[in-house]
């Protein structure tokens, strides 16, 4: 495989969207099915590539170094474009089974939008970045306008209010580092003086721009609002690829352009300890599954960010191990809750009651990929927060207990939270005799007895929970490449050699 | 050279007044001022000086205005005119959903 074939993974994904907007819809579905597969097996094809070689490069148009658009793939470009596809692959699976697929565009929209995100994962180049993150961002207002309940409408302003600001912020960064260093190219730039304070200053705005996409406290507010709006199908799409893509760009950004600038790490534990804390104990105030899923998204930037503020090669590593257990994991939860609502018409906890008995499937599933969230065994959870308290024990001094306390607590809030939801939802009375349902002409329709949910619109949520149970079993491969994956991070120089050789 | 820092002061001052508003099609206009002052602050860094034209053989390339910014520029107008139409889009659609009025999408609103 060479660095020429990189370009077909946002070829691939773009041309099946042109396509699927113009044939039928069943075979737009095909493709809307074969699209994320393809993506899939390219991510794997490149993590084989990369027990060879590090990196590999490509200018598009065979243009020199330097002018050519380049597109770079190394090993966390491959686990990250693996997870993502995996990830698509299951929710797209969910989206035939509730019939999202048959909605008009809505192939074409899913793949657009991982064509933009597999252009963010290889892009070498800070301005390209900007418009592939705008590539994947645009089909996303539409799929936030076309699915969901009716609220979608406000939520959409919101959505697209708060992403345009952003993107604006980005975009005037990305002005100003082109303004201070002369190159947008990140193995450049990598060069360039990480002291010069207007420099950092640039980058500083970029990084802002990306935490705010990526749903950093105190710049979380948005998130919890806007995607539960969504269907569950459309949300569990946007937590595997949305933020994780703002996230990748952090690490790609603060390790290559600032060379893992350690300068910052004091604000920046404190700030991802926040947004750790913020995110599980805000699940406590919410009464709907997935929005309480949403503010454990959040904690779940604060782990795989804290990672990258501890900056060794540990930290890193563990912050990527985190990061593929909580995209695997969060896609369950949500594609489970979007199996509760196709079944009972509400993820209300007012309207859910006593799913344990009717539904014993959904509850090992849910169950399982909840203890994965708070960090129990037998689950890649357990890996995951075993990996950053390891990487959080070499810091300096009382950091050491800083951090740990705060996992800790952060840990119990989502237990707390998850505890809660379990409560609310899979215990209490038979649904059938729930008294929040049927009673007035505003309440959800009663619930016979016998209903029950498909089973298969449940095999999306447990294919994502076997591969997180099987990272608990076998972790050994996907730390090995974690550390890879790091190893890149900390040492740029073959990144570099490949992206300026002719 | 105070024009431009003056002009984009203004027109980011003014979008993100736009942008505190009630309504949507005023947010809208502030999205749209705060991106032409980005776009400025785009062109600051690269083609400040009002350079010559970056063409070949059309003078002395030293003298010549980086064209690298103007295809900044120009991608960052063309995504901000696409979100800006379906911001209208859906300033017309959802015009009364701050009130818990179901807005006419053409289907049924049961669940």
């Amino acid at each position: 495989m060479t660095g020429s074939l990189l370009p077909l993974l946002v070829v691939v994904p773009l041309l099946g969207a042109a396509l699927g907007a113009l044939v039928p819809g069943r075979l737009a579905r095909v493709l809307l099915v074969l699209a994320p597969v393809a993506t899939t097996a390219g991510g794997v094809a490149l993590l084989v590539e990369h027990a060879q070689t590090p990196v590999l490069a490509h200018g598009v148009g065979g243009f020199v170094p330097g002018i050519a658009i380049p597109l770079v793939s190394d090993t966390l470009t491959a686990v990250m474009i693996t997870v993502t596809g995996l990830t698509t692959t299951a929710c797209i699976a969910f989206a035939l089974v509730t019939g999202e697929a048959r909605l008009r565009f809505f192939p074409t929209l899913v793949m657009m939008l991982s064509a933009g995100v597999n252009g963010a994962l290889l892009t070498g180049d800070v301005f390209n970045l900007f418009v592939f993150i705008e590539v994947m961002l645009l089909p996303s207002y539409a799929l936030v306008a076309m699915t969901g309940t009716w609220r979608r409408l406000g939520i959409g302003r919101l959505f697209v209010v708060v992403n345009l600001v952003t993107s604006t912020i980005l975009l005037v960064g990305i002005g100003l580092v082109y303004g201070v260093a002369g190159s947008v190219n990140m193995a450049v730039l990598s060069g360039v003086d990480a002291d010069d304070p207007r420099f950092r200053l640039a980058v500083g705005v970029v990084l802002l721009a990306l935490a705010v996409k990526a749903g950093v406290a105190p710049l979380h507010g948005w998130l919890p609002r806007a995607y539960p709006a969504t269907s569950a199908t459309v949300m569990a799409l946007f937590s595997a690829l949305h933020t994780k893509v703002a996230i990748y760009a952090i690490f790609r950004i603060h390790q290559t352009v600032l060379d893992g600038a350690t300068s910052w790490m004091v604000p920046l534990l404190v700030l991802f300890g926040v947004t750790m804390l913020v995110g599980a104990y805000g699940s406590l105030g919410e009464r709907m599954i997935r929005r309480s899923l949403a503010w454990q998204m959040i904690a779940g930037v604060g782990y795989i960010l804290l990672g990258l503020a501890i900056g060794t090669q540990l930290g890193l590593a563990a912050g990527l191990f985190y990061m593929v257990h909580h995209i695997l994991v969060m896609g369950s939860l949500l594609l489970s809750s979007g199996a509760v609502e196709r079944a009972y018409l509400t993820h209300q906890f007012v309207g859910l009651s006593g799913l344990m008995r009717r539904e014993p499937l959904l509850a090992v599933v849910v169950a399982l990929a909840m203890m994965s969230l708070v960090g129990f065994p037998p689950s890649s959870g357990f890996f995951g927060k075993v990996g950053i308290a390891r990487a959080a024990a070499d810091l300096d001094g009382a950091w050491i207990w800083v951090v740990l306390g705060v996992l800790v607590v952060a840990s119990i809030g989502t237990l707390l939270a998850m505890t809660r939801l379990w409560a609310d939802v899979f215990w209490g009375p038979p649904l059938e005799e729930s008294p929040s349902r049927g009673k007035g002409h505003t309440d959800l329709p009663p619930v016979d007895a016998e209903t029950r949910m498909q089973t298969w619109s449940l095999a999306p949520a447990g294919a994502l929970l076997l591969v997180s149970l099987a990272i608990f079993v076998v972790p050994g491969p996907l730390w090995e490449l974690c550390l890879q994956a790091a190893d890149g991070l900390l040492d740029v120089t073959a990144y570099v050699e490949a992206v300026t050789a002719p | 050279m105070t024009v431009l820092p003056i002009t984009i002061g203004i027109l980011v001052a003014g979008g993100v007044y736009l942008l505190c508003q009630p309504g949507l099609v005023r947010i809208v206009f502030g999205i749209t001022l705060l991106s032409h002052g980005a776009n400025l602050v785009l062109l600051a860094s690269g083609v400040s000086a009002w350079r010559g034209e970056p063409l070949t053989g059309a003078g002395d390339p030293a003298d010549a205005g980086d064209p690298l910014p103007m295809a900044f520029v120009l991608t960052a107008i063309v995504i901000t005119l696409a979100v800006t139409v379906f911001m209208l889009a859906l300033a017309r659609l959802g015009h009364d959903d701050d009130t818990r009025h179901v807005p006419d999408t053409g289907e049924d609103h049961h669940a």
